[in-house]
């Protein structure tokens, strides 16, 4: 019997308002900045004002070239990750179309501004036709076909789309793919840019969006603090390369984290409400998967999108899971600083995972003065980053829908 | 504006492409604007000028090819480039 593989990350890419690296990313995250600022636009009826993580530097055509006719502000975020990711990576790419490579990705609401903009233009000014490329602009899978067409990944091009949990569902399949030994790369990760102002009004109706005010825009996402009220939507791609361990070594790779288990459960209870339950056996099997226990972890990048209701179901789930050691165990909802990039998100904070695996440096959850007492029970990093040596990580994503999404990273190590 | 100078705007503005690459005797493709490229180049010439195209339009190898069914058209000639 052969021994397991194992499954290496060499390449980490962001595209958003944090720089051109996951370097700057971090070093922003560790420090405590907000990306979040006012976002605002006024068209017609429509004006919107919130607190949100809007890259408003983002030029898409110097950035992307000839893509921009073909990819709109979702996707475009999307392949910006995916080519600094790769990048870094090493990779060369095949000649022709690899039959080893794969893209796996995720996305809440891919088109949203696409489709958005054709039906203003229809219902709205009156037009009674659409820019010719608007369907393959709005397709879920449009980032992913992109991304697979321009790194000629033959193997598997395919899209999760399941909420806030889409990236992170996106990375765990993608891992058990190279696990299994099907493909020797996966580009796995996601993108979203959801911030069009129907779906604005949409999350306004929850009830769930954060108010710019008491506190300001920069710091109205306030995981597990007393006084949160609500999340922040954020847009961006995050991406990572996942290669076959020994294929990495081969190549004289730089591997920059093991990623070495994925839980994936359903509530199966209720659209919104989320279940301990759920996200309890989600982490366990991410545990299990990678041979790991509970004390094996040195850090949670908690789900935290700073909702009344999400934050101590959450904290629940990670103190039936880790006993008595969840008082000791650092946890962090770095939301508060980069928002909830939906279908991205969980991307972007296993990406976190692997900079504080690298670093040894925890960032903290920012704006988190007063702990709600009700979100008590762990060690919240909180005021500066935290600094020690990690040895392994999860990285939880829990989608509306009840879906669940558990990573788990080691640090490095032959 | 003329029909060259329609595509070399588009190019430069959808695709980043240089002005100068943009000369009649080079292929659509070598430039980089692909059959969907050229979708989006056709609606804005019709946006622009406010004239339908014909559904039955040949496909165009070269930008010539294409400067010559926009000039049919009904934009002014294209003299020299």
């Amino acid at each position: 019997m052969s021994r397991p593989r194992r499954v290496a990350i060499t390449g980490i890419g962001v595209g958003g308002p944090w720089g051109s690296d996951a370097d700057a990313l971090f070093t922003r995250l560790l420090a405590g900045e907000s990306a979040v600022a006012l976002h605002e636009r006024d068209e017609d009826h429509l004006a919107i004002s919130i607190p949100a993580v809007h890259w408003s530097g983002f030029d898409p055509l110097a950035e992307l070239g000839t893509h921009i006719s073909t990819l709109d502000r979702s996707g475009q975020l999307g392949l910006v990750a995916a080519r600094r990711a790769w990048a870094q990576s090493g990779l060369a790419r095949t000649e022709g179309p690899d039959p080893r490579g794969a893209v796996y990705w995720g996305t809440a609401l891919a088109g949203t501004l696409t489709f958005e903009r054709g039906y203003r233009e229809m219902y709205v000014n009156g037009r009674r036709r659409v820019p010719p490329l608007s369907l393959l602009l709005g397709m879920n899978n449009t980032a992913a076909s992109h991304i697979a067409i321009e790194f000629g990944m033959a193997g598997a091009c395919l899209t999760y789309t399941i909420a806030c949990a889409a990236a992170a569902t996106a990375i765990g399949e993608g891992f058990r793919r190279v696990r299994e030994g099907r493909s020797d790369v996966v580009i796995a990760g996601g993108s979203d840019s959801p911030m069009s102002l129907g779906v604005v009004r949409a999350w306004e109706a929850l009830r769930v969006l954060a108010p710019a005010e008491p506190h300001g825009a920069a710091a109205a996402c306030r995981p597990f603090a007393s006084d949160r009220a609500g999340l922040v939507l954020g847009e961006g791609g995050a991406a990572l390369i996942l290669e076959d361990w020994d294929h990495a070594r081969a190549r004289g790779a730089t591997i920059l984290a093991e990623l070495t288990g994925y839980g994936c459960s359903s509530d199966a209870e209720h659209l919104v409400r989320p279940s301990a339950r759920g996200q309890v056996e989600a982490m366990r099997q991410a545990l299990a998967d990678g041979g790991m226990t509970p004390a094996d972890v040195d850090y949670v990048n908690a789900h935290g999108t700073a909702t009344p209701e999400g934050d101590p179901i959450e904290i629940d789930a990670i103190g039936q899971v880790f006993g008595a050691a969840a008082n000791t165990l650092p946890v962090s909802a770095t939301k508060s600083m980069h928002g909830h990039m939906m279908g991205a998100t969980g991307a972007l904070e296993a990406i976190i995972c692997v900079q504080a695996l690298r670093q040894g440096r925890i960032p903290p959850t920012a704006h988190l003065e007063t702990v709600d007492p009700a979100c008590e029970g762990v060690l919240h990093v909180r005021g500066g980053a935290l600094e020690r040596p990690l040895r392994a990580c999860l990285s939880n994503a829990f989608a509306f829908g009840g879906s669940n999404a558990v990573l788990a990273f080691r640090r490095a190590e032959d | 504006m003329n029909s060259l100078d329609l595509i070399r705007d588009f190019a430069k503005n959808h695709g980043n492409i240089a002005p100068e690459t943009v000369v009649p005797e080079a292929t659509l493709a070598d430039i980089g604007i692909d059959s969907l490229m050229l979708l989006e180049l056709l609606f804005d010439f019709e946006e622009k000028t406010g004239i339908t195209l014909p559904k039955d339009l040949p496909n165009p190898t070269t930008v010539q090819d294409l400067v010559t069914q926009l000039d049919r058209l009904g934009l002014q000639p294209t003299s020299g480039s």
